[in-house]
């Protein structure tokens, strides 16, 4: 009644490729890996919950420090990157697609494609890393540009309008509300204060009007009057939550890339077929969960300051 | 000191309007607490007993579950732990819901003292001294790491946060002298950043409020407040590039004010600044001065005219405009118990004939 | 039959192949799959931790003795609070039963080869491995003292010591963890042998599943926050600076959001453990399974709801502070549940008091005071009160030593015969749980009324009418610490000199029992089909009791003879 006779455990009958000792079946391995990655997914989940969290504390304190912080970042680049690493995750898409149907060319040709995508988004992510460094908005001290007095190729940060190619440069090279700045020590460095000028009059124009936040009007004032070094403090805050949550999720995609670069050399090697094509799919799962990340990441960041700027709370 | 004389101390003192509140839910909760252990303790020993083994590996009969007694063995937990729930809600509703007409102080604390102040704006480390059967509410924040104020007699305490205020209150039943801890970890001399409460009677309470004199003069203790305790000389005192007006020498001139008025600069002038600094801005400065109202008391207001006017050399032995007649008694009358309550009160009271102080062009 | 095997009499037989024997070197060992292994080193690794911890233990309640602070200055005391709290939270009472009971039987109590995922399971002790060694390299550099909970802004901007290197280590340690839990998850779901049912499983998997839930959802939100503190610490960002901006209340949301679902982590395992020793040493099965299984399940997900009950002076809202009142009322329940379930196991049993079963009655009575103190700690109006207090210091060792380590103790009496082969001396087994039952209520009971009386959480010094308590307090510490050090010496002694065990020396219907003790490593040399219902005990079960009888009356015999 206990015993059953029919299975044996382990080395006798054949294996299907990949199969794993402690599994019976591949059914079995199958399941237990996808339920594997999911819960693995779940926690990464959990993780990314606390810097949103603290995104949306901060967020509902200071919103027109977000506001600003937010607006000075460049959508463009931003949007770039939501398109590419959508495309990248077609193409990983179809590299499970062609990993079932055992067709390896395909499979190495779209892996990388995949990471080549990546590598641009990663592209990106350094292109506007350099940029903050350039504006002086990197939030620690001595990680900027440093900018001595007299330097010719000093200039202030300053929002860039949403738009795309010729016009945004052709306004940069205009000069706009250009002015020298120095910055000797490397420091974060913050000079628009257009906007919250103007929510602060408004706020004292109507005092009943809910412009402000309590928070804020407790937080960017001294004595009655706007202080800028306090709103800067909270730009700074801003721009702390943008280096740590983008920072993090270039670190998930460098991980990415890596186990791109494993699942390529596999597919290279004729590993996958429709018998065993469980690692295309889970690195499809990791890939896409890579994506959606990003994609809660951008519209929080990147388009903040356009939405008070229409007129939004 | 527990006050008790007991070998093993059970219970700290009940010294607060509401600590036996707080002792009646902690003895309804051993009442219940027991209630349940009996029975469990019990059934565990009479089973442990009644069926221990006799024939090794035997197998007793199987017993199915009964759904009759998990659900009463889980309403019954529940519902007595929703009493437990509101009792608690209760007490600490009453613990933190402050009388209207409770005396105010504040409390700072930092690593490793309490700095209290009185509303009238006695000083104390460490200590605090309250009349017994008022109302003490506590607005408390700290200048560093988290701390908290905690009062065993009185069965209250609340953490104090850095960059807001917490608040407490309560009202000691008892005169004696009651144990002060800080009750959030805070650093090396955690455990040393205690001291005490003393609850006295309310004559007792006055003498002490009143008794904290420092043997200054006047002038002795306006410059004392000035330069030392309310850094009025950090703005005011730092030669010709100073942030503030200049004080030297202004007594009973005329001063320009921003948007074209003028004032003289008699007594009524000094305080006002001192209260209410917005309203009146010299000419070529900027309105940042903080306003000291609530933070200084009448003879300290009274002090700081005095010191100010002994900077201008005329005013020096002038006493036409007389300073309010305690100058050379700082001592106010020990009868009026209310003074120290409503130094708002106070002060408009002595600010008369002023139109509206916010207005920036006010004229006298 | 492979039952007829499983207990067939193993002492007179040649030993065979287990997974003890099966291979000796190093690399064997370190290079295992074998879950079996990974649990056995994760055995002597906790136990290290747990010495320990225990040391820092024993300077906490010298230091007491005395109001002042003569034996150790503060600066030490409270870098030993906070090192006795960090090593005996994250490298000893939340692996504890996890990795060590549950790595070594979920497979066999389920009747699998292995746990789904042993690479992974392997990744987990080795980065339990490289994250402890981080926070001992930081505790030999000399330490930390911000307490084990970190608070912001102390950690943040005011302490001097090695803040950094420490969370490191327990950010690292947290992924064990996690990998622990997702291997568990995936296990229970899909490696159980045909005809084990969810319904049919063992308590103590049931509860596993429920700590693996709480492990994987809890544990990243830990990570994240020691993340932003050493951020804020290096880079001065400012969230939880009020003075740039941040809310110090913050980090506290942040911590107990894991912290507490962190002590359910410890103590379901617990009570997995106590289900199995409670209906197998009274050879009933557990009255109420179903409510037991979910009552688990229940505590997982509201335990995630209830953190702000740590929090209720903070300053914190008193409507937030109701709403967390209630939830720490309700989560209370599915305990309560448990306790009367367990209790009316008893009933009709056939109890045999082994020393398993001395430590699961003990269990029951020290859980209950935890637990009940636990009530008195969600009150809001009392909690005020007693916050801070020693009185959270007498209710949480009562929850994590009363509970978790005298479950824990209890498992590894109970299973020691089938991970090791070797039966532990009984006498000495019993003297030990009586001693630390004994001397852990001499130790902390007295803890409460200090607590009532005033006396605060983490103070090196106190006032002196407070001492006598607190000479109890270190007296009973003293016998708890004899009885907890003796396990590893009569422990350790079978190990060398014990009676071997056969397989099933308990004639217990569990699938880990119709196995070889210890077992192969492939655990069952035939994987066994499921045909009966969890805990039934009776020879209808492939149980061949008579003859179990009769060897231990042939044993009896022998040893008159001798």
């Amino acid at each position: 009644m206990a015993t059953h006779v029919g299975e044996h455990n382990d080395h006798g009958h054949a294996h299907a490729p990949g199969l794993q000792h402690q599994f019976e079946d591949m059914k079995q391995q199958e399941e237990s890996v996808s339920i594997g990655m999911w819960m693995f997914l779940v926690q990464e989940i959990m993780f990314f919950g606390g810097l949103f969290t603290a995104y949306l504390v901060f967020r509902s304190k200071y919103p027109m420090a977000f506001a600003v912080g937010s607006n000075h970042l460049d959508a463009f680049w931003g949007g770039l990157n939501t398109l590419v690493l959508i495309v990248s995750s077609l193409t990983m898409a179809l590299t499970v697609y062609y990993a079932q149907k055992g067709n390896r060319n395909m499979q190495v040709i779209l892996i990388l494609l995949t990471m080549f995508f990546g590598a641009v988004f990663l592209g990106v992510k350094a292109i506007e890393y350099t940029d903050k460094w350039n504006h002086g908005t990197v939030p620690i001290t001595g990680l900027n540009k440093v900018v001595r007095e007299g330097h010719g190729d000093s200039h202030a940060s300053k929002p860039i309008e949403f738009s795309i190619g010729p016009k945004a440069y052709a306004a940069e090279a205009a000069g706009g509300e250009e002015h020298a700045y120095v910055n000797p020590r490397g420091e974060f460095q913050w000079n628009d204060y257009d906007l919250i000028e103007k929510k602060v009059a408004e706020q004292k124009a109507d005092p009943n009007a809910y412009i402000l936040t309590t928070d804020e009007k407790n937080g960017y004032f001294s004595y009655g009057e706007l202080d800028r070094d306090k709103f800067r403090d909270k730009v700074r805050i801003f721009y702390w939550i943008y280096f740590v949550m983008t920072g993090l999720h270039a670190l998930h995609m460098v991980v990415g890339l890596g186990l791109m670069t494993w699942l390529g050399w596999m597919a290279f090697r004729n590993t996958y077929s429709a018998e065993y094509y469980m690692p295309v799919e889970m690195s499809g799962l990791y890939w896409h969960f890579v994506d959606i990340v990003w994609i809660f990441l951008f519209p929080l960041l990147y388009l903040l300051g356009r939405h008070f700027i229409a007129g939004g709370h | 000191m527990m006050q008790s004389n007991q070998w093993i101390p059970l219970f700290p003192e009940q010294a607060s309007s509401f600590a036996w509140q707080v002792d009646l839910l902690y003895g309804y909760l051993i009442v219940i607490s027991v209630v349940f252990s009996i029975p469990i303790v019990a059934a565990v020993f009479y089973f442990g007993i009644r069926y221990r083994e006799v024939e090794r590996y035997s197998t007793p009969d199987e017993m199915h579950g009964s759904m009759v007694l998990e659900t009463v063995w889980s309403i019954i937990p529940f519902v007595v732990s929703m009493t437990i729930f509101l009792g608690g809600a209760i007490v600490f509703y009453n613990q933190f819901t402050p009388p209207a007409d409770s005396m105010d102080v504040y409390v700072v604390g930092k690593q490793w003292m309490w700095k209290i102040q009185h509303e009238s704006g006695q000083r104390e480390i460490n200590e605090l001294h309250v009349p017994v059967g008022r109302n003490i509410k506590l607005t408390m924040t700290t200048e560093d790491v988290l701390h908290d104020f905690d009062v065993p007699a009185f069965r209250t305490k609340v953490d104090v946060v850095p960059g807001r205020y917490t608040y407490m209150w309560f009202q000691p039943t008892k005169p004696g002298k009651y144990r002060l801890f800080c009750a959030e970890y805070c650093g090396l001399n955690h455990s040393g950043m205690g001291g005490w409460v003393y609850v006295m009677e309310q004559r007792d309470f006055d003498n002490w409020l009143s008794g904290n004199v420092s043997g200054q003069t006047p002038v002795e203790a306006g410059k004392d407040l000035f330069e030392n305790k309310l850094g009025c000389a950090s703005c005011h005192a730092g030669g010709a590039t100073q942030r503030g007006a200049k004080l030297e020498g202004i007594y009973n001139e005329e001063i320009k004010l921003v948007g074209g008025a003028t004032v003289k600069a008699d007594d009524n002038y000094i305080r006002n600044s001192i209260l209410n600094p917005a309203s009146q801005v010299v000419e070529g400065y900027q309105p940042i001065m903080p306003t000291f109202k609530g933070q200084v008391t009448e003879e300290q207001l009274n002090s700081l005219v005095v010191y100010i006017k002994s900077l201008s050399p005329t005013a020096a032995g002038a006493t036409s405009s007389s300073p309010p007649a305690t100058a050379a008694n700082t001592v106010p009358a020990s009868g009026n118990t209310n003074r120290s309550t409503n130094p708002q009160a106070n002060a408009n009271a002595a600010i008369r004939g002023t139109s509206n102080p916010n207005a920036p062009n006010s004229n006298r | 039959m492979q039952t007829q095997e499983a207990i067939r009499p193993s002492i007179t037989d040649k030993p065979r192949q287990n997974y003890l024997t099966n291979g000796y070197t190093i690399k064997s060992w370190l290079l295992t799959k074998d879950h079996k292994r990974i649990a056995i080193m994760y055995l002597i690794s906790v136990s290290a931790f747990f010495m320990m911890g225990g040391l820092y233990a024993a300077a906490i309640r010298l230091e007491l003795l005395t109001p002042a602070s003569d034996l150790l200055e503060s600066g030490t005391y409270n870098k030993v609070f906070t090192q006795h709290g960090i090593l005996m939270i994250f490298f000893f009472l939340i692996p504890s039963i996890p990795a060590v009971l549950g790595n070594f039987l979920i497979p066999l109590m389920i009747g699998a080869k292995d746990l789904a995922l042993p690479r992974i399971n392997l990744l987990s002790l080795y980065i339990y491995w490289i994250g402890g060694g981080l926070v001992l390299f930081a505790l030999m550099q000399g330490g930390v003292d911000t307490g084990w909970t970190f608070y912001a802004p102390y950690s943040t901007t005011f302490s001097n010591t090695y803040v950094m290197l420490v969370g490191l280590g327990i950010f690292v340690n947290g992924f064990s963890s996690i990998l622990t839990g997702l291997n568990f998850i995936v296990t229970i779901h899909t490696m159980r042998a045909p005809g084990m049912t969810w319904f049919r499983l063992p308590l103590f998997v049931w509860a596993h599943y429920a700590t693996s839930l709480v492990m994987i959802l809890g544990t990243p939100v830990i990570a994240i926050t020691i993340l932003l503190l050493a951020l804020e610490r290096a880079g001065g960002i400012g969230i939880f600076d009020p003075a740039i901006g941040g809310d110090p209340i913050l980090f506290q949301h942040l911590f107990w959001f894991y912290s507490h679902p962190a002590v359910y982590i410890m103590i379901l395992p617990g009570m997995g453990v106590i289900s199995e020793l409670i209906s197998n040493f009274s050879r009933k099965k557990i009255f109420g399974y179903e409510f037991i299984a979910f009552s688990s399940i229940a505590i997982a997900v509201f335990g995630f709801l209830v953190w702000g009950h740590h929090m209720f002076v903070s300053g914190q809202s008193m409507y937030a502070g109701l709403v967390f009142s209630f939830l720490t009322m309700v989560v209370a329940v599915p305990s309560a549940i448990k306790m009367f379930n367990w209790a009316a196991t008893l009933y009709k049993g056939s109890i045999s008091f082994d020393t398993p079963m001395l430590y699961a009655i003990g269990f029951l009575g020290l859980f209950l005071i935890g637990g009940l103190t636990g009530l008195f700690l969600g009150a809001m109006g009392l909690t005020v009160h007693l916050t801070d207090t020693y009185f959270v210091v007498a209710h949480f060792h009562y929850v994590m030593v009363g509970g978790q380590v005298i479950a824990y103790l209890g498992g590894i009496h109970y299973w020691w015969p089938k991970m090791t082969g070797k039966m532990y001396s009984e006498f000495w087994g019993k003297i030990s749980a009586m001693l630390v039952f004994i001397g852990f209520n001499l130790t902390f009971f007295p803890q409460f009324i200090l607590g009532y009386i005033g006396m605060p959480r983490r103070y090196a010094s106190y006032p002196e009418e407070m001492q006598v308590l607190n000479i109890f307090s270190t007296a009973g510490a003293s016998v708890l610490g004899v009885g907890l050090v003796m396990p590893l010496i009569y422990l350790g002694k079978s190990l060398i000199n014990g009676k071997p065990a056969g397989d099933n020396p308990w004639m217990l219907p569990g699938l880990e029992w119709r196995t070889q003790s210890p077992p192969p490593t492939e655990n069952f040399d035939v994987m066994p089909v499921v045909t009966w219902e969890a805990y039934e005990f009776g020879e209808e079960n492939g149980l061949d009791l008579e003859a179990a009888r009769r060897r231990d009356r042939e044993m009896a015999s022998d040893f008159q003879k001798n």
